[in-house]
């Protein structure tokens, strides 16, 4: 297999950054209400991680030691403001539902992290395969979440407000999961979930 | 509504109604991470107060008298409060490392993981750019609403993180299904103190 397939898929399985890393949580749990607003925080995460990779990779070798960490927050922050100002220009209702955390994605663990953990020793394209394969492994716990949770706790899933998916007439939505309790017991039973899938697929494996 | 009324008010909202870690989602990291141990939840909260003060109010500043002056605050407020704060961390820990070791050995290690914590950055964005909350305000804050209000979050801050903590180390011998075993349950439990959040919205009309 190549190298840079290997990476990206580290980022969808066995190193993904929520349910396995339990990083960048903050913003999973806020944003998973709405399928449509997490599609666009999964796109500005990528977009952020995958470009501030790319330029700490093709920069690891001038960047001091020392100064790292300010460097790669500058870097971050950069992008961050890009996209900051692109939602408010372009997409001002999602903006307004996302709020805070786009400017967040600066302190998001995800970002920095990758840019220490990997990009700092790696070459470019590599880079560039971890930064798409992490913000894909995010954006995919967390549209999923927000699926289980608008259709279950709505009844419905909208896209610029239009429903594309209805749940049967009658059905009485659980409000809760579209409150802040409701995505962390729900986050916490995902985890176990998946917990106990990997478990069982080791003991079949030693058996 | 009189000056003290007010102020006592804009504190409850911030620590207890609009409280950051149970139903704003902000700073759950430090929220999962550190609850481990009493002594280590003390001397984080106890960081973040010091430093949410100090960096809300040198944000309020930079932004009142320096960005909007020269007309670049919706282009560099992100970029210009991550550093402030991130300098700030430093230099404050270099100043206890050299002035109060005691201080600095209770809470020193904690200070690097501060710059990190989207808690700092969130409060000193609110207090300097208000709107992202979509507080009962829209106008900007004075500096002593400023400071009020970083004081009720990051009291708020320490407050839950101390109450998930102790709720933690009983979980720990509960018996508990083996896959809910640690995180799980520890996002369950989160769930349910949050629950408890949820009874006190709408207060005062907060």
């Amino acid at each position: 297999m190549k190298e840079w397939l290997r990476v990206f898929k580290n980022g969808l399985s066995i190193e993904n950054p929520l349910t396995i890393l339990m990083i960048g949580l903050c913003a999973t749990l806020a944003v998973s209400t709405q399928v449509q607003g997490s599609l666009f925080m999964g796109i500005a995460v990528i977009f952020v991680l995958v470009m501030s990779n790319t330029l700490i990779a093709m920069f690891r070798k001038v960047i001091p030691d020392e100064v790292r960490i300010p460097i790669f927050i500058v870097i971050i922050a950069g992008f961050v403001t890009i996209v900051d100002l692109f939602m408010k220009a372009f997409f001002p209702p999602i903006y307004a539902v996302l709020g805070i955390w786009i400017p967040l994605i600066v302190v998001n663990c995800i970002i920095l992290g990758r840019a220490e953990a990997f990009a700092y020793h790696n070459t470019v394209w590599l880079s560039i395969a971890d930064g798409f394969g992490m913000g894909t492994g995010f954006s995919i716990v967390l549209v999923g979440l927000a699926f289980l949770r608008e259709f279950f706790g709505s009844g419905k899933i909208e896209f610029f407000g239009t429903a594309i998916l209805k749940m049967p007439a009658g059905y009485a939505p659980p409000t809760i999961l579209m409150m802040f309790p409701g995505a962390f017991i729900l986050f916490g039973f995902i985890v176990a979930f998946m917990r106990w899938l990997s478990e069982r697929s080791a003991a079949r494996k030693a058996a | 509504m009189s000056m003290l009324s007010h102020y006592m008010l804009l504190f409850i909202g911030a620590a207890l109604i609009n409280n950051i870690l149970l139903t704003r989602f902000i700073a759950l990291c430090s929220f999962f991470g550190i609850s481990n141990s009493m002594h280590t939840a003390i001397g984080m909260s106890a960081a973040v107060v010091f430093v949410m003060m100090m960096a809300s109010t040198t944000t309020w500043l930079v932004w009142m008298f320096l960005l909007v002056p020269l007309g670049v605050g919706e282009f560099l407020y992100i970029p210009a409060f991550i550093l402030i704060i991130a300098a700030l961390v430093q230099f404050v820990e270099m100043y206890l490392r050299k002035y109060s070791p005691v201080l600095y050995r209770s809470m020193g290690i904690y200070l690097p993981l501060i710059t990190t914590n989207c808690a700092v950055l969130a409060a000193a964005t609110e207090v300097a750019k208000p709107g992202f909350f979509k507080m009962a305000m829209a106008y900007n804050y004075t500096i002593g609403e400023a400071l009020v209000y970083t004081l009720g979050v990051s009291v708020g801050y320490g407050f839950a993180l101390i109450a998930f903590t102790a709720l933690r180390e009983r979980l720990d011998i509960a018996p508990v299904p083996r896959a809910l075993k640690g995180t799980p349950m520890s996002f369950i439990t989160a769930g349910l103190l949050s629950l408890a959040y949820v009874g006190l919205a709408g207060w005062f009309g907060l």
